[in-house]
């Protein structure tokens, strides 16, 4: 390996404190390269930033006060620019020539955080997966599917047709598609929001008092699984498909609007603590016990 | 006869928000159809974005004259109900320059369009729940009429700004809207039927809102040359 590979492979800025403004910049990488590494030092509540039009970006939280970014690309055809700004991290792909195809653009990230970073991410095609975050996120993609493992925070994620999965995560989460399936799966979340035109949306987990959860799509199925220790408060309509359901219901003490048109189902389960309103266009809702 | 290219013009473009418009310049506005629009895109929300400094958010002031002739001619208001008054659009040329810097030109076209859809939206309130259904039917039309015809424009000039692109996250898109054109198809053909059923309306607009949205994105991607 040549002293510049070595010298790109182990390059740590730890001695770049938050103390020094300005910009860490690496870039200008040697034609051979395939893997980057760079680590950079931060306080509490570290905002990371990566933009990656084409591969996979893989975060995960460790205990350390670094972050540290590794990049696998497939060419040279593409740079990887990283810089801190106090204590943010931007790390970014740019294409280097035009001629490029888009595989020779593919960049592949391994990008170890703080557990309090807050992210921003943006990625159109690969796949995201991030775990044990508990920073703030945003997330957006094209095509990309989105996997969120233990996080927490004020979660926002928006793809055009990338599935998305959120497994055990807490917090708030708003996430948006087009022809995206979800599965929310064991959410400690207080507040749902999940809209998807053409996916399905299945939710399996426990509603907790007082949270509430909105899942919303145009065609496609929406399952909601219960247990018999949940309570909620139930709204389920769907304009033109049909609403199944294997709740007991009460009628609901709350005021419901009643719609003139479509199916819709109302009631309370149990005392009703949490809010559940499902909507669909002309898909399916099922409201069914959970295994 | 211009001299200059989009490229060219898009360095001046924020000079010529800003009033200092060049010969070149204005000799490319003239004859580039797509940067004449994005002129125009960006004179709207100039207007909207008043509104917003405000922290009221209205749309631009021509969806206002438009809705007023709307609801005089349903007989809803009379002439002498006022739109707002125009000296609200007016603002510190400063406050633009300052979102200019930071908010990309995508961005702002989609949150314009976003921006006409809530105006349009406006016809459907509680007051509208009187109509009978032949009202119901022309009011719905006539509300997303202005927004469908934009948002043809705004496709129009998305799909020939992807040209170039990734293919898969063209196809992606592609695809998708392909998706959100058959809501929008399946939520008018509902209206139609039940012009009073305001569940279908509601995912009528949503629909649209979702085109504006990704237009917007099929742009920006386009504009960042991926």
């Amino acid at each position: 390996m040549s002293t510049l590979a070595t010298l790109r492979n182990h390059c740590h800025w730890k001695a770049a404190g938050l103390l020094v403004p300005g910009l860490l910049l690496c870039t200008a990488l040697p034609a051979s390269a395939d893997r980057i590494e760079r680590h950079f030092k931060v306080e509490a509540h570290p905002v990371v930033t990566i933009h990656n039009p084409n591969g996979t970006v893989t975060v995960r939280a460790w205990t350390k006060s670094d972050v540290m970014v590794i990049a696998k690309r497939a060419t040279t055809e593409v740079e990887v620019d990283a810089e801190q700004t106090g204590n943010r991290v931007d790390v970014q792909t740019r294409q280097v020539a035009d001629t490029a195809s888009p595989e020779d653009l593919r960049t592949d990230f391994e990008i170890s955080v703080p557990e309090d970073a807050e992210l921003q991410i943006h990625n159109d095609s690969g796949g995201v997966n991030v775990s044990n975050v508990l920073g703030d996120m945003n997330v957006e993609t094209i095509a990309a599917g989105v996997d969120l493992e233990d996080t927490a925070g004020y979660l926002t994620v928006k793809t055009v047709g990338g599935a998305f999965q959120c497994l055990r995560c807490a917090g708030r989460l708003e996430v948006s598609s087009i022809s995206g399936n979800f599965k929310l799966i064991d959410l400690r979340s207080y507040y749902v929001r999940a809209q998807t035109s053409e996916g399905n949306i299945l939710f399996n987990g426990s509603f907790l008092p007082n949270a509430t959860y909105v899942l919303k799509n145009y065609s496609g199925a929406i399952e909601v699984r219960f247990s018999p220790g949940d309570s909620f408060d139930l709204s389920a309509t769907s304009l033109k498909g049909k609403v199944h359901n294997e709740a007991n219901l009460t009628p609901s003490s709350h005021h419901h609007f009643i719609p003139r048109f479509g199916n819709a189902l109302f009631g309370s389960y149990n005392s009703g603590r949490a809010r559940v309103e499902l909507n669909s266009f002309d898909g399916t809702i099922n409201i069914l016990k959970r295994n | 006869m211009s001299t200059i290219g989009c490229n060219e013009f898009l360095k001046q473009f924020a000079a010529w928000m800003e009033g200092e418009r060049a010969p070149d310049a204005r000799a490319h506005v003239r004859e580039c159809a797509r940067c004449r629009g994005l002129v125009e895109d960006m004179d709207a929300i100039r207007q909207t974005a008043g509104a917003w400094a405000a922290e009221e958010v209205d749309p631009p002031a021509r969806v206002w004259v438009s809705l007023r002739a709307q609801l005089e001619q349903q007989g809803l208001i009379h002439r002498e109900v006022h739109a707002e008054e125009p000296s609200r659009t007016e603002r510190p040329r400063s406050w633009f320059a300052g979102i200019f810097t930071v908010v990309p030109r995508p961005a702002l076209a989609g949150a314009y369009l976003l921006a006409l859809i809530a105006g349009s939206f406006a016809l459907t309130g509680p007051s509208a729940k009187q109509l009978n259904e032949s009202r119901w039917i022309s009011g719905t039309q006539d509300s997303t009429g202005t927004m469908s015809a934009q948002l043809q424009t705004a496709e129009r000039d998305s799909i020939s700004a992807m040209a170039g692109s990734d293919p898969v996250v063209t196809a992606s898109l592609h695809d998708n809207l392909a998706i959100v054109d058959n809501y929008i198809a399946l939520c008018e053909k509902s209206v139609r039927e039940e012009p009073e059923n305001e569940i279908a309306r509601d995912y009528l607009y949503d629909a649209y809102e979702q085109k504006a949205d990704l237009l917007a994105q099929m742009t920006e991607r386009g504009v960042n040359g991926r």
